[in-house]
């Protein structure tokens, strides 16, 4: 299948023009929607993350690139959904409460849609009753906290225990990271799960989806 | 010999009776003067008070007017949202120059007139009269890299790199003239160092390190030296793959964070470029114990050789233990 190669490559490269059209090329073609995904994407997005592991990839590239798999991504997304398809499973991200830095975050949440989770992304800032809402309208199986700040990581405990409060403790499992956030701290507060890097946040997610 | 001595000392390259000690505090100097960080952000009587506070508490060498990174960004119209407690941060999803075009329409701030620049520069005016006789007098400015992305938004400065080079050329270049300005302004209230802060430009590799970046610190850090003072060159986060690069900016100290070890630094600089930092601040500073700190120093100031100052990989984070920071200090005394 020639064109699952060029988007590929194109994912690869962080070239968004090319991953469209290669995207469209393969669906003219009759590729299934899912093969797209299943045997591209998330490949070629496995391969960025490790390329960054390396540090051959930084930061623009990474970006480039999930530019490049989002652009093929919202054109097989729709088809997905038309077909009935569930994703690996479904994420709701975001920075917590009072923690504005958001890159970090941005670098994961694309990690994980290109390793098949539906992505649902709060941004920046966003208070404990806000990942509880999306996550229960959102029938999501895993919540992502990320904090930059040392002065914010507090948020994630308090964001840990508001989904205790809730009831909503043992729907979702709820993983940690950030600069300064370690696995001693995931611990303490009964996250699920920490990751240090975007690839092995997707690692971890794939194996909490499936516990 | 003071501390003031002792640094500039270890910058010429000469002997000096214990190593420098220049660990960066700011919310950490807020909470042992007993301020809400709003106010030390604010209020420059409020920061001098702290930094005093700090220094003298522990010895440190020298007192600093760095704050956040949002001074530049507020008083050139970014959205900046505050917090009670903790640093003022830039809201990216309302970017100054969220359009290119803005750029052009970009003027300098007018730094005589009341704005959070000016408060810096009173600052350094406050510390250098209460302090500079003894202790060096750090100012502070963004980076090229970290000031671009707090105007454009770092997500959108990174596809900018690709997507659109003589922007950020044309980005940076506004950025070091207001930059050098602003140095001048606290050189001229008596700082004895400038620190630039460079942070975005860790998260950007070796080859656009050079293309972009690179010429742009080494211009600012040339037209501070013109102003008469050194520079503390400081970039957190992982800065492995351009290092080499850092050691080129012709800044007297480069301060690194704790993932790039020092020995790696300085097989990819001269033996004589001088190393600030590095221990992990949150694992090793706030989390260990005074052994296990001493241990860390021990093995940056084994790694750095001489050339060599005492510090944390990044800003001392609020909750470290005083005994832990004392033990920096009890460190920093013993060695020479």
């Amino acid at each position: 299948m020639p064109d699952l190669d060029k988007l590929h490559q194109a994912v690869i490269e962080g070239d968004w023009k090319a991953a469209a059209a290669a995207t469209q090329a393969a669906i003219a073609a009759g590729v299934a929607p899912l093969t797209i995904v299943t045997g591209c994407l998330v490949p070629a997005m496995d391969e960025v993350g490790r390329l960054f592991e390396c540090e051959e990839y930084f930061v623009p590239e990474m970006l480039l690139s999930a530019r490049a798999m989002k652009a093929s991504m919202a054109i097989v997304r729709p088809l997905l959904a038309a077909a009935g398809t569930e994703p690996v499973g479904r994420v709701v991200i975001g920075t917590v409460k009072g923690d504005l830095h958001d890159i970090g975050k941005n670098l994961v949440a694309s990690m994980l849609e290109g390793g098949g989770f539906e992505v649902i992304d709060l941004g920046a800032d966003v208070a404990p009753e806000r990942f509880i809402e999306a996550a229960t309208t959102r029938n999501a199986n895993l919540v992502a906290l990320s904090a930059l700040l040392t002065v914010t990581m507090p948020s994630m405990k308090t964001t840990v225990d508001a989904f205790q409060s809730a009831g909503l403790r043992e729907k979702v499992k709820i993983m940690v990271g950030g600069a300064p956030v370690t696995q001693q701290y995931a611990d303490a507060i009964g996250a699920d799960g920490y990751s240090e890097s975007a690839g092995g946040a997707v690692a971890l997610a794939r194996r909490l989806a499936v516990v | 010999m003071t501390g003031k001595e002792r640094i500039l000392a270890k910058l010429r390259g000469e002997a000096t009776d214990s190593l420098p000690l220049m660990p960066i505090t700011m919310m950490f100097a807020a909470d042992l003067a007993g301020v809400r960080y709003i106010d030390y952000a604010r209020d420059h009587r409020v920061l001098a008070d702290a930094q005093v506070a700090v220094a003298d508490y522990f010895g440190f060498d020298h007192v600093s007017a760095i704050s956040d990174p949002a001074r530049e960004a507020s008083d050139l119209g970014a959205a900046v949202e505050w917090f009670d407690n903790q640093p003022p941060a830039i809201v990216e999803s309302r970017a100054l120059l969220d359009e290119k075009s803005k750029l052009a329409g970009l003027r300098l701030p007018d730094l005589a007139a009341p704005g959070r620049m000016r408060d810096r520069i009173e600052a350094v005016r406050l510390l250098a009269e209460r302090t500079g006789a003894t202790r060096v007098v750090e100012g502070w400015v963004e980076g090229p890299c970290a000031m671009g992305a707090d105007l454009r938004g770092l997500n959108t400065l990174m596809l900018d790199f690709f997507d659109d080079g003589p922007f950020v050329e044309a980005l940076f270049d506004f950025t070091v003239r207001m930059e050098v300005e602003f140095a001048r302004a606290q050189v001229e209230a008596g700082a004895t160092l400038i620190g630039v802060g460079d942070a975005a430009a860790s998260l950007i590799g070796p080859k656009l390190y050079t293309q972009h970046v690179l010429t742009s610190e080494q211009r600012l850090i040339a037209a501070i030296h013109a102003l008469g003072v050194p520079v503390r060159l400081h970039i957190c986060g992982n800065t492995k793959r351009i290092v080499e690069g850092m050691g080129l900016t012709g800044a007297e100290i480069i301060d690194l964070d704790f993932p790039t070890p020092l020995g790696h630094a300085r097989r990819a600089m001269r033996e004589t470029q001088v190393l600030l930092g590095n221990i992990d601040p949150v694992r090793a500073l706030r989390d260990g114990t005074p052994e296990s700190v001493e241990a860390a120093l021990a093995e940056c100031f084994e790694q750095a050789g001489a050339a060599y100052i005492c510090g944390a990989g990044c800003e001392v984070p609020r909750g470290t233990p005083y005994a832990n920071l004392e033990a920096m200090a009890r460190f920093a005394r013993s060695r020479r």
